[in-house]
């Protein structure tokens, strides 16, 4: 029973519609190729930039706001409880969980605008965790406290490293694909 | 005598709590490699985790006052973030219909074990 899809269609990954939606789009002129690809789907509101339309983008939102959620509730105890500990640490945290909430809000958006805005994001992420997983072994003693980004990400099993590296090859296979054309 | 009782119960909780989360995330991660969308019974499971997750908050606020000194806003802070996730996971995994919803859940289902066993570490 529950094999099938719960709503009686089969269970394929909806890749195949967002593309032909996109195909559609692209038969017209790019100029506005938001409007074009809305229309298409019959659908209103929903740009050809947006991540929700395919299963693995919505996966990919869903694993962002897990950790945008996690990321916030840590650095919010952080900043409440012990600031004075490592004021560098916890600024950092409190940092990365905003820039995760960005991303995770701009995937969803996905109009042009919020889509460089989630690339910088994913962008930013990335460089943060590289310099501040290079300062966390070269100045230890600013990082005594552990932050998302302390040694490249290890106390959240590297997940900090490998989600901006994902979130950016995302971003820009869904642009080259909006903006072909 | 029966605070020491209820912190026993609490120990067995928690492994029933691993055992929960662990038999979900593998049924999701087979699931998504199936490519099946998540049926009734694999929800059902996410819910009574969820339950589980509820019971768990329940429980340790019964026995908090018995116990060391642990930091509340740390403890119940980790435990609500636990709660948050697993439902907003449940929810999207239902409202999705590809095999990305267990996927989804596998990712929670993860996420929620790595918690447990903060949430145990405080506790000691």
């Amino acid at each position: 029973m529950t094999r099938r899809n719960r709503f009686g269609g089969d269970s394929a990954d909806d890749a195949n519609s967002a593309g032909s939606a996109n195909a559609a789009g692209n038969a017209k002129s790019a100029g506005d190729a938001d409007s074009t690809a809305a229309s298409a789907r019959g659908q209103t509101g929903r740009s050809p930039f947006s991540a929700m339309h395919t299963g693995p983008g919505r996966a990919l939102t869903a694993v962002y706001g897990v950790f945008a959620l996690s990321a916030t509730a840590r650095a919010g105890y952080q900043l409440i409880r012990e600031f004075d500990v490592a004021p560098i640490a916890y600024s950092l945290s409190a940092f990365a969980a905003v820039i995760y909430i960005l991303a995770t809000v701009c995937l969803v958006i996905g109009n042009r605008v919020s889509h460089r805005i989630a690339v910088a994001a994913c962008a930013i992420e990335f460089l943060g965790v590289i310099v501040v997983g290079i300062l966390s072994h070269t100045h230890p003693e600013d990082f005594a406290k552990p932050s998302v980004w302390s040694n490249f990400g290890s106390g959240y099993g590297y997940i900090p490293l490998l989600l901006p590296l994902i979130g950016l090859w995302w971003l820009l296979r869904v642009g080259r694909r909006a903006s072909r054309g | 005598m029966w605070p020491t009782k209820l912190v026993s119960v609490f120990t067995v909780f928690t492994i029933v709590l691993y055992a929960a989360t662990g038999i979900l995330t593998l049924w999701s991660i087979v699931e998504t490699i199936r490519n099946r969308p998540a049926g009734k019974a694999l929800l059902g499971g996410a819910a009574l985790l969820l339950l589980l997750l509820i019971v768990q908050l329940i429980i340790s606020i019964a026995t908090f006052g018995s116990t060391h000194d642990v930091d509340p806003l740390l403890y119940f802070g980790y435990i609500i973030t636990a709660i948050m996730v697993m439902a907003l996971a449940g929810f999207w995994a239902f409202a999705e219909l590809s095999r990305w919803g267990p996927g989804v859940l596998a990712a929670a289902g993860l996420t929620v074990i790595v918690m447990i066993e903060r949430l145990d570490q405080i506790w000691q």
